[in-house]
């Protein structure tokens, strides 16, 4: 048996994808304005977001609904670290425990956020992983409300819905660009890694993996981890291209959109993860030019707030209904190109 | 060798199992029958971990299997198959094998060229790139039997390997079965209502009744058995053995 296999077509797999998200980013560098610019590195930030919770929803099939929050401390560890000395005396003149007293260069708060996040994933995980279906769901609801309750209301540390400024600025579209290909390499691998397969394994059929010899729970907690690691990832990469940052956007809204994303391409795959996320994004941009009310062949179309919201949730309700398993369903890009 | 001893199991009043006792040597094919609901699943269930006794032993070559988890039974070399198949649909029919293998080979009890040999015998080898949901259900029962035995089991226990199968497919699977015996040490408990086909391939066979031993010999002297017959095999039974 030729156990590699799998790890060889991930690898194609994900070389595909990266020189897709490369060309796009690319095009976006030469072509694109500043405001396009921005429209696609939040593009690629919420693809970090999608494929950090592709590791864990796509792979045990559990829905999790906390990956904003994990976002979030990842995006706050890192920014508390990094923020110079003399801005923290101005923006966190009250924090605790010599929060505003230090300041770290940006790959080590990076990496301090990483381990931070890493550990309150453990320490949720090792709840959740035990649950199945809809009451893992709620524990991670329950984690979003509570992550963001300590956001909004411990204005010391972060600042609630005031700006957290004073963030450098050290990412640029190149560097999302060059992380995304990492995490897309990084995730592809898991999922073909005998950890990924079994997990798999175990989401189809959790009593025939048991009996199978399948740790299912460890390895729950393993791709549990994983994610909000790569969550952090992605609210660093937030912070660091931003320079500020608030509580807002690691909530509901954030929540729903990346659902969205995943759900749409399908959450089965990697290029599925992608796919949404790339898809959504640009036909969000499309539904936002409606909300405005512009003029459109001649017609002049009426404002139309709320309207991003509802096309969301019609994309939810639709793939839900009509393809639950997203537009790529079990298929990978590879499978375009190579003999399965 | 997997011992049994004085094993129950009881659902609330409901005695599902009650006092069995038996003793399976390496290599050993051992054929479980009796009627539907006589517990024959509960015990398969109780062996594999997936339910706990009320009281008594198991253990696998001397060891005490008490607190261990199914996952860890298997990695010992408990392996089974289900009355109701339990495939890994989403994987192809290699990953199937595959989640399996990899615990046996962690196990230290590899043994590549009989996996091998095995994936033909059981006409897999052109399936191995199928998505398993795609499988005719002959193949999902054959697949399920490769499965288990790339975990290279001490002990492989069949649930209704040959449910659902016709004459001819329920001959290449003992043809199969025996196959199995003659290329491995591995002992095989099997449950099966074909009782042609469980009296050809077995080398003992145990007969439960309302949760209790009600025979236990070689085929012959249970088709011939008094109490089995009136419980179970019915009079006009005819079975050549």
């Amino acid at each position: 048996m030729t156990l590699s296999r799998g790890i060889k077509r991930g690898f194609v797999g994900a070389a595909l994808l990266t020189i897709i998200l490369v060309i796009i980013g690319l095009i976006t560098s030469y072509f694109g304005s500043r405001y396009q610019l921005r429209l696609v590195y939040s593009t690629y930030v919420n693809l970090l977001v999608v494929l950090g919770l592709q590791v864990f929803m796509g792979n045990a099939r559990i829905t999790n609904l906390s990956h904003s929050a994990f976002m979030g401390i990842g995006a706050y560890a890192a920014a508390i670290c990094v923020t110079p000395v003399n801005i923290k005396a101005l923006s966190l003149p009250n924090a605790p425990w010599g929060l505003n007293a230090f300041s770290l260069d940006p790959l080590s708060s990076a990496l301090i956020a990483i381990v931070i996040t890493g550990t309150v994933a453990l320490l949720v995980g090792l709840m959740i992983v035990r649950l199945s279906g809809i009451g893992a769901t709620i524990v991670s609801l329950a984690f979003l409300v509570i992550v963001h309750s300590l956001f909004l209301y411990r204005t010391d540390i972060f600042k609630g819905n005031q700006a957290f400024f004073g963030i450098p600025q050290v990412f640029n579209l190149a560097s999302v660009i060059a992380l995304s290909a990492v995490v897309v390499f990084s995730v592809r691998i898991f999922r073909e890694s005998k950890w990924g397969v079994a997990l798999r394994a175990s989401a189809d059929d959790e009593v025939g993996a048991l009996s199978m010899g399948v740790e299912m729970y460890r390895l729950r907690l393993i791709a549990w981890v994983f994610s909000g690691m790569l969550l952090a990832v992605a609210g660093i990469a937030y912070a660091y291209f931003l320079g500020t940052i608030s509580a807002r956007p690691f909530y509901f809204n954030h929540v729903f959109l990346t659902l969205a994303m995943l759900i749409f391409g399908g959450m089965r795959t990697v290029t599925g993860a992608v796919l949404g996320t790339f898809v959504i994004s640009l036909g969000l941009e499309m539904v936002r030019w409606l909300e405005t009310g512009p003029v459109f062949l001649g017609i002049d179309l009426p404002e139309a707030l709320g309207l991003s919201g509802i096309a969301l949730g019609v994309v939810i309700v639709f793939t839900m209904a009509l393809r639950p398993s997203g537009i790529m369903g079990e298929h990978e890009i590879e499978d375009l190109v190579l003999k399965k | 060798m997997l011992e049994l001893s004085g094993i129950s199991k009881t659902f609330g009043g409901v005695k599902a199992v009650q006092n069995v006792s038996l003793c399976i040597q390496p290599g050993e094919v051992r054929g479980l029958i009796g009627p539907n609901g006589a517990g024959k699943s509960t015990l398969v269930n109780l062996i594999s971990g997936l339910l706990t006794q009320s009281s008594g032993v198991i253990s696998l070559n001397g060891v005490p299997l008490d607190g261990f988890s199914t996952p860890k039974r298997a990695r010992l070399g408990i392996a089974r198959t289900f009355q109701n198949l339990r495939i890994f649909s989403s994987l192809t029919v290699h990953q199937n094998i595959e989640v399996a293998n990899n615990i046996g080979q962690s196990s230290g009890r590899e043994n590549d060229n009989f996996l091998k040999n095995a994936i033909e015998k059981f006409d897999l080898s052109e399936k191995l790139n199928t998505s398993a949901d795609s499988l005719s259900y002959g193949f999902l029962r054959r697949l399920e039997i490769v499965r288990a035995l790339a975990l290279r089991p001490n002990i492989l226990m069949l649930d209704e390997p040959a449910a659902g199968m016709n004459e001819q497919e329920t001959a290449v699977l003992g043809d199969a079965l025996k196959w199995i015996r003659l290329r491995s040490d591995c002992a095989m408990l099997v449950i099966d209502h074909d009782l042609r086909f469980i009296m050809g391939l077995c080398d003992q066979i145990t007969v439960l009744n309302m949760g209790e031993v009600i025979a236990e010999g070689k085929p012959n002297e249970v088709a011939n058995n008094r109490q089995v017959i009136d419980a179970y095999l019915g009079e006009d039974h005819a079975i050549a053995v």
